[in-house]
């Protein structure tokens, strides 16, 4: 087992590369852009540096359907720009995966700060209903282990699977182990094999059907099946029980290492697999009676927990790219006094 | 009799009659990369068509290939994706003018430059016909469309300038010249690199009527009187048609 001293986006190349990356198509982007510049000296994996992420994102669907494991790597403008695709990818049953690493926006916004606004664009941001499987890590060894996940339940489900990473996370050094991890296998036949017809209409056994709701409800059913199942086997996520506390914690990604320093006085949940999300909660949250979500956006995931859980949930906002302790202290010990 | 429509084979036939519109050019353009790709003997296996989005769309479904009908204006990544993702493939890309140089003009722009070999049939029909008949890039100035009503102000985009800026293959020819346009596809599929077929073709519902036309056969006689052929250029007026390599 080799150690190495790596940074979170070149973590990420590394493992893609082990998980069998066969191309790789992208447009350059701060904070995402060594990732590319790690992939370029691979033997192994094609690399095009592609006009655009619209460019980039269909690419990649190509080079899947003819039989290579493929990825993206982005940050929100470029991750913006591909959603339509990711509606196609979802339809088409395409297995790829889109890295994100996360700045702050909207638009340019802080290109080298860290933020956590893209979360909700990845579940929302195409138009129509998809299922995607999201992972978000907050270390670069979680970063390496979970390209491995993102491309395994890529090919399991047949799907765009979407690693969030941000600025922080992605240009944090660590000391890693560069460990082997099990490889899911392509189960789909390459293009030039068949008669198939992959397309983004309604279809149903490779034909296009426009005027049927039926088809087109069997067919949503069926997605949303397929992605809950292959999930299922990613329950990945933190918890930090504290019995002397009544007070949950929630974050993810960059602020979570933040919101470890807090553990004395609080419980901590770290959810992993960001989407679908983890139903675990539910039964984690009953015996706290405040929960707190902290997030680097003015309110996203903390809108999925409380679908999830069905009661009041506080919420503590960090904005601008910069993770200050006693920004968050403050704001807990506002919420304690109202109790 | 069979014997001749052997390139029926090309064709899923039990999803036969296409769609299309009476009068509509993509069939006849559907037919030609078919009688193309027999007389080249291309074995189904190992080709795949692309298409974009629009009538000529939903081209690639109708081919016996693997096929894949991606989203608008992306054909030309997608199918660079999956000739360089495995480079024995024959890969060809059936799209329309809006597709191709509207929405997706900055990948042709790119996808030539790059010069990766796949071949590309674009129909060209000077109008968005599936979404009612609005202009599109290839609009002649002062025609009439949904969105010109006063008449289009703008020049139609200059595509042999585009492809040939970078060297590529560019046929040009029409759903009249039969023949002429069958040579095209012919030597674009023959062509090692990027190539570039615009063939000019007729939308009768959404464009030929608003401008006076009172059915498809008067337009296919207008590219008759329209157009000649010249072979021997290497640039074409807006009035020939034929091959630069």
């Amino acid at each position: 087992m080799t150690k190495s001293l790596l940074q979170g986006n070149q973590a990420i190349a590394l493992a893609a590369v082990k998980a069998g990356l066969n191309f790789y198509a992208g447009y350059p982007i701060t904070p995402a852009s060594e990732i590319l510049h790690e992939l370029v000296n691979k033997k192994t994996v094609k690399v095009l540096q592609m006009e655009d992420e619209i460019a980039s994102i269909n690419a990649i669907i190509g080079s899947s359907l003819a039989g290579a494991k493929s990825m993206t790597a982005t940050s929100g403008p470029g991750f913006s720009l591909m959603q339509e695709s990711i509606g196609l990818a979802h339809m088409m049953e395409i297995p790829l995966v889109i890295v994100n690493v996360q700045r702050v926006g909207p638009s340019t916004g802080m290109p080298t700060f860290p933020a956590q606004g893209d979360m909700l664009q990845c579940k929302y941001g195409s138009h129509g209903d998809y299922f995607p499987i999201v992972f978000y890590p907050n270390s670069v060894a979680e970063l390496y282990e979970f390209t491995f996940n993102a491309f395994n339940a890529a090919e399991e489900s047949l799907s765009p699977v979407i690693l969030l990473s941000d600025s922080y996370v992605g240009h944090l050094y660590e000391t890693i182990e560069e460990s082997d991890y099990p490889i899911s296998n392509r189960t789909l036949a390459p293009l030039g094999t068949s008669n198939r017809h992959f397309t983004g209409l309604t279809h149903e056994d490779s034909k296009p059907v426009t005027s049927d709701p039926e088809v087109h409800k069997k067919l949503i059913k069926r997605l949303e099946t397929k992605q809950k199942k292959v999930s299922r086997k990613y329950n990945d996520y933190e918890y930090i029980e504290n019995k002397n506390s009544k007070i949950l914690l929630i974050a993810y990604g960059a602020l979570s290492r933040a919101a470890y320093d807090l553990k004395d006085d609080y419980a901590i949940y770290r959810p992993v697999r960001i989407f679908p999300i983890v139903e675990k909660l539910i039964e984690i949250a009953k015996d706290y009676e405040e929960i707190v979500v902290i997030e680097m956006n003015t309110g996203q995931y903390v809108n999925e927990v409380e679908r999830l859980l069905h009661r009041q949930i506080n919420f503590i906002p960090i904005l601008g790219g910069k993770i200050d302790l006693n920004e968050i202290w403050t704001k807990l010990r506002k919420i304690k006094k109202k109790r | 009799m069979t014997k001749e429509l052997t390139y029926l084979n090309y064709l899923k036939q039990d999803r036969l009659p296409t769609q299309w519109c009476p009068g509509c050019g993509n069939g006849i353009i559907l037919k030609l990369a078919c009688q193309a790709m027999e007389k080249l003997k291309i074995v189904k296996k190992g080709t795949v068509m692309v298409s974009g989005i629009g009538c000529s769309g939903r081209s690639a479904g109708f081919f016996d290939l693997d096929s894949v009908h991606t989203a608008h204006g992306r054909a030309l990544p997608v199918a660079e994706g999956i000739k360089l993702a495995k480079e024995e493939l024959n890969v060809m890309v059936i799209s329309g003018d809006g597709d191709l140089f509207g929405i997706g003009g900055n990948h042709l722009l790119h996808a030539s430059r790059r010069d990766t070999d796949i071949t590309v049939i674009c129909i060209s029909n000077a109008i968005y016909g599936m979404t009612g008949g609005q202009c599109s890039p290839t609009t002649e100035v002062t025609s009439k469309t949904l969105t010109t009503p006063r008449g289009n102000v703008d020049s139609p985009i200059n595509v042999q300038a585009l492809v040939t800026a970078h060297n590529c293959f560019y046929a040009r020819s029409t759903t009249f010249h039969y023949n002429h346009a069958m040579k095209c596809i012919f030597e674009a599929l023959q062509h090692k690199g990027f190539s570039f077929v615009e063939i000019k073709s007729q939308c009768i519902t959404n464009d030929g009527r608003r401008r006076g036309f009172k059915n498809s056969y008067e337009m296919l006689m207008s590219y008759k009187e329209t157009y000649r052929i010249n072979n021997s250029t290497n640039k074409l007026e807006h009035n020939e048609i034929g091959i630069i390599r």
